[in-house]
């Protein structure tokens, strides 16, 4: 070498160095030696933009476990924590699993961003063996804690699926942790966990309860509903089981699973005692049918009030717009006003439901229909703030007139605004829509509603808050 | 199937006047020709002559062109010379060049070689331009002659011999005294060629440029250039040790 710069001399020295005491191992070229001593200088090195180059050579080249080991084993404890952060990442760049002792070590550094850094590092590089290290430190918060479980939603490794499903097994595991795998384990889509979801589903913890019936809302199919319908039972009135609820309906919703899902809730209603059978009701509403319906028909025809209102509660559940007929005509005849705004509330939810059945004109149709039936202003407020789901112009010109009824104007504005924001719709029918948004700056005070008028007369969008 | 030359006479006659704007479909038979010339010598010598012989006329600027594109697919020695009277045309001669430098015959290169010396201006970037793209490493001492000072020929001359590369190149480059913009054009034609060095495995080579330039740089570099340099040479001396 001509006249080296001191960089180069140095690193030379460190090559002789580590030449004569450093004693690579056999798989290590003596060129391949003294470009990784050279490497290894520059990470320790006060330069950082040398100190990139040399990470780059050590990620992308001088391959060998026996650097791999150097560095994980003797570079990584000798340098500060902002290289160590660094050099972890590199470690994991180069696949070599021969890093993870020196890795593992590092997991437990008392410098929060190297440890989450050994922790994605070794997610990264492990198997199932370190499975139960990153469960470990799944506990609290920060970044450790979201690196493991960042980390063990994407370690792989064909022992992973086991140790994972024994570490959400294990009760000696507080509850919190637990939970928390349950939720990898549905982001993995490891359906190896349904047994053991299902059964906790059922749980006395109320946390473990709630944590497995989401889990199974993503992964469980027709074969979890009967553990999903127990879960459902055991869950707390409330917030809980209206929660459990949510997650069987995802579960029947699943594409082709719709019908045998709904089934085994159908089972396991007339199968359970009266009084389950009325806890259950609600969820078997909630996922309708026809054989469901048959089975609220009967209730809301029966001479017994209790019964009665039991039916059209669960009527009031229903979720797509075929019982609407239903609805109309149990609105024409019945007396009572409870009944009368619940149906109404029914209608006024299902009519508008995207994909409920119906095109666009009957929808529309429905919600004039309902709001004829309507006996109070806050009624008809929800059908003209509901009615903006009804993309179309016609809903337009079903909304506008009330804008000129100073109780429903706010919320008249309040669906022509919504009913604007379509792009396409509004430029479709820019003279009609322009009229509409003249009249809504003209009548409406909420400030929101005037912003999103005078941007849409503008031409411009409004974003979602 | 085979085409009679004859049948060629309404095309090029229609070149002969062919100017921007004319209609190209008048030319189709010649396109046709050049592609059916594939594998028969005949034919490839007569549209070769009849296209040579449209550089040398009084046709539009757009039939010349038209006929170097064509050229530059079936060209051979036999018409460089009508090419080579076109390099001192500043509104031909790229399009001479973009022909030449398509061409395997050596006769093409060194044609180019001696315009180099002769066009002068900004045309001798263009030669330049095309001797690197040949990697033409007899034109070396004459592009080494040309990298000095600061200007838009020299930069042009240095990137040149950081495409051409190979030991001459690389040595002209290191004895090069140029400022501004083309010292700076220099070091990037150095980098290329300790690039080139250790593809073709002289990694020693590589090396004592890559220290070379790591040494001009010094250790502590306080222009983003000078640290850019600075990490270019040092990933080169990690190929260049580790490859």
């Amino acid at each position: 070498m001509v006249a080296p710069c001191h960089a180069l001399v140095r690193s030379l020295v460190l090559t002789v160095v580590c030449l004569v005491a450093a004693a690579p191992r056999a798989d290590a070229e003596p060129a391949s030696r003294e470009a990784f001593a050279f490497a290894v200088e520059l990470v320790k090195g006060s330069d950082p933009d040398m100190r990139a180059v040399a990470l780059e050579r050590l990620r992308d080249g001088l391959a060998g476990e026996a650097y791999s080991v150097e560095l994980a084993e003797k570079v990584l404890p000798a340098v500060p924590p902002e290289v160590q952060v660094r050099l972890i990442s590199t470690l994991a760049g180069r696949r070599d699993a021969a890093a993870l002792p020196g890795l593992v070590s590092m997991a437990a550094s008392g410098d929060e961003s190297v440890a989450a850094a050994a922790v994605r590092a070794i997610a990264a590089l492990g198997s199932g063996a370190h499975v139960p290290l990153l469960v470990a430190r799944l506990e609290g918060k920060g970044p450790v804690r979201d690196a493991a479980r960042a980390g063990l939603v994407a370690i792989q490794a064909a022992d992973v699926s086991p140790q994972l499903v024994a570490a959400a097994g294990d009760a000696t595991t507080p509850a919190a942790g637990r939970a928390a795998i349950f939720e990898i384990l549905a982001e993995r889509r490891d359906r190896a966990a349904l047994p053991l979801l299902v059964s906790t589903a059922k749980a006395d913890d109320p946390e473990l309860r709630a944590a497995a019936m989401r889990a199974l809302a993503r992964l469980g199919g027709p074969a979890e509903v009967p553990g999903m319908v127990a879960g459902f039972l055991a869950a707390q009135v409330g917030a809980e089981r209206d929660d459990a609820v949510r997650a069987i309906v995802a579960v029947c919703g699943a594409g082709p699973e719709v019908k045998p899902a709904a089934a085994e809730i159908l089972t396991a209603y007339r199968a359970a005692d009266p009084a389950t059978q009325q806890t259950l009701l609600p969820l078997v509403a909630r996922v309708g049918g026809p054989e469901a319906l048959a089975i609220v028909d009967a209730l809301v025809a029966d001479a017994d009030p209790a019964r009665r209102t039991l039916g059209l509660t669960a009527l009031s559940r229903w979720p797509d717009a075929t019982v609407k007929d239903r609805l109309l005509g149990l609105l024409a005849k019945t007396s009572d006003d409870g009944e009368r705004r619940l149906l109404v509330g029914t209608l006024i939810r299902i009519a508008p439901i995207p994909n409920n059945g119906l095109s666009d004109a009957q929808r529309l149709a429905l919600l004039a229909d309902t709001m004829k039936l309507c006996t109070t202003d806050d009624d008809r407020r929800r059908i003209l703030e509901r009615a903006g789901a009804i993309r179309t112009v016609e809903t337009l010109r079903f909304i506008v007139p009330s804008l000129d009824t100073p109780p429903l104007a706010e919320s008249a504005a309040k669906g022509v605004v919504e009913l604007a924001h379509q792009q396409k719709l509004r430029d479709a029918n820019k003279p009609e829509f322009t009229a509409a948004l003249d009249r809504v700056l003209a009548v409406a005070k909420d400030p929101v509603t005037r912003e999103r008028a005078e941007r849409y007369l503008q031409g411009k969008t409004w974003e979602r808050r | 199937m085979a085409i009679d030359p004859a049948s060629l006479d309404a095309p090029f006659a229609a070149l002969a006047a062919f100017d921007w704007g004319g209609d190209a479909k008048t030319l189709a038979p010649i396109d046709a020709a050049v592609v059916a010339a594939h594998g028969d010598a005949s034919l490839t010598a007569e549209l070769e002559k009849r296209l040579a012989a449209v550089l040398g006329s009084q046709a539009p600027q757009a039939a010349k062109q038209y006929a170097c594109r064509k050229l530059s697919l079936i060209g051979t020695a036999a018409s460089v010379p009508a090419l080579a009277a076109l390099l001192a045309d500043k509104n031909l001669s790229h399009m001479a060049r973009f022909a030449l430098e398509r061409y395997a015959a050596p006769e093409a290169t060194a044609v180019l070689r001696t315009a180099l010396g002769s066009v002068g201006g900004d045309l001798t970037i263009g030669m330049l331009s095309s001797l690197a793209a040949k990697r033409d490493a007899a034109s070396v001492p004459a592009i080494a002659a040309l990298v000095k000072g600061d200007s838009a020929v020299a930069v042009a001359a240095a990137e040149a011999l950081g495409l051409i590369a190979g030991p001459e190149a690389a040595a002209a480059l290191a004895a090069a005294q140029a400022s501004g913009a083309a010292a700076e054009a220099v070091v990037d034609a150095r980098l290329a060629c300790a690039e080139a060095f250790v593809k073709a495995g002289r990694k020693a080579d590589a090396r004592g440029i890559y220290e070379a330039l790591s040494k001009a740089v010094g250790d502590a570099p306080t222009t983003h250039r000078g640290r850019a340099v600075r990490m270019a040479c040092q990933r080169g001396l990690f190929a260049a040790i580790d490859g």
